[in-house]
């Protein structure tokens, strides 16, 4: 791990720890996504899930706590109140256009929404926002919105996100290994 | 006097052949009660047969209904899961573009803004 990651990674967590302290107004959760109809004709994949919290018991029910995946899933589920997830591939460049992100943008700006981390690929020409919301000092909603050049994802998830959960996905689900345990 | 009434009662009482005709209406009779049985039915023992009947038709159209919704309960159970894995996937190859931005510093540019 480089220097810029040793820096860097412990200081996000820094910042969550210390954003889950801050009690604020609550924003309005979940947030209320566009329909996107006309961006999903024109694509050539789309991805519309809406889990609100009836479907996570429902699919934690059938969640198989024998298989690894399945069995962090499941933690994680227990303090969620809904998934929603918005993602859309094209076969060409910037078919979509910025602006038809600017309605979540703009919720995202609401009192009690934070962005944590803002970053720009140059390589991969991505962008990726990462925000949570804080409700009585505590992380209630995460939203990442990515933008690339052929593929756009809105990602909300509501309820009680816990960093230490979420830390037992790494390697699972394509999430990274953070190394907190050589960061502590 | 004792043997007149032996006599009198062996002669009341000696058996006497009643005929065909008397033997032909018993039959007769017999198998006119067997018809009207059949027949007519005691009303309470068609409403018996018919809540019998009711009965087991509910039962059965219930534990199909039943069936059907666990059935039901079930593929939506197995779609939602399968959606919770496809979100956290998505979910985790979101984080990783972060995480390799933030790891690769020769190509990438990094912002990092927590509003705090």
């Amino acid at each position: 791990m480089n220097t810029l990651s040793k820096r860097t990674l412990p200081t996000l967590v820094a910042m969550l720890a210390l954003l889950a302290r801050i009690a604020v107004a609550a924003p309005p959760a979940p947030l209320k996504l566009p329909d996107f109809d006309a961006l999903a004709a024109k694509a050539a994949q789309s991805v519309n899930i809406t889990l609100d919290s009836n479907l996570l018991g429902l699919a934690a029910g059938f969640l198989d706590s024998s298989k690894p995946e399945d069995a962090a899933a499941k933690e994680l589920v227990a303090g969620l109140r809904g998934v929603y997830v918005r993602s859309y591939t094209f076969d060409k460049d910037f078919v979509y256009a910025a602006a038809d992100l600017d309605a979540v943008r703009k919720q995202l700006s609401a009192p009690g929404w934070q962005r944590l981390v803002g970053v720009h690929s140059g390589k991969e020409h991505a962008n990726v926002d990462i925000y949570v919301s804080i409700e009585q000092g505590r992380a209630n909603g995460l939203t990442i919105i990515s933008s690339e050049p052929r593929q756009f994802t809105i990602v909300n998830i509501v309820g009680s996100i816990d960093l230490q959960k979420l830390h037992r996905l790494e390697g699972k689900f394509g999430i990274p290994k953070l190394q907190l345990e050589e960061n502590k | 006097m004792s043997n007149d009434l032996e006599d009198s009662l062996r002669a009341a009482l000696r058996p006497v052949d009643p005929g065909e005709k008397f033997t032909a209406g018993v039959m007769a009779r017999i198998a006119d009660e067997s018809r009207r049985t059949m027949r007519a039915p005691r009303p309470h023992t068609t409403a018996l047969r018919w809540t019998s009947v009711a009965l087991a038709v509910s039962l059965v159209i219930g534990i199909l209904v039943a069936r059907e919704l666990q059935l039901r309960r079930t593929q939506r159970g197995l779609e939602a899961r399968a959606e919770l894995l496809q979100a956290l996937k998505l979910t985790g190859e979101k984080l990783d573009i972060a995480y390799r931005v933030v790891n690769d510093e020769e190509h990438a540019e990094f912002t990092k803004d927590s509003g705090v």
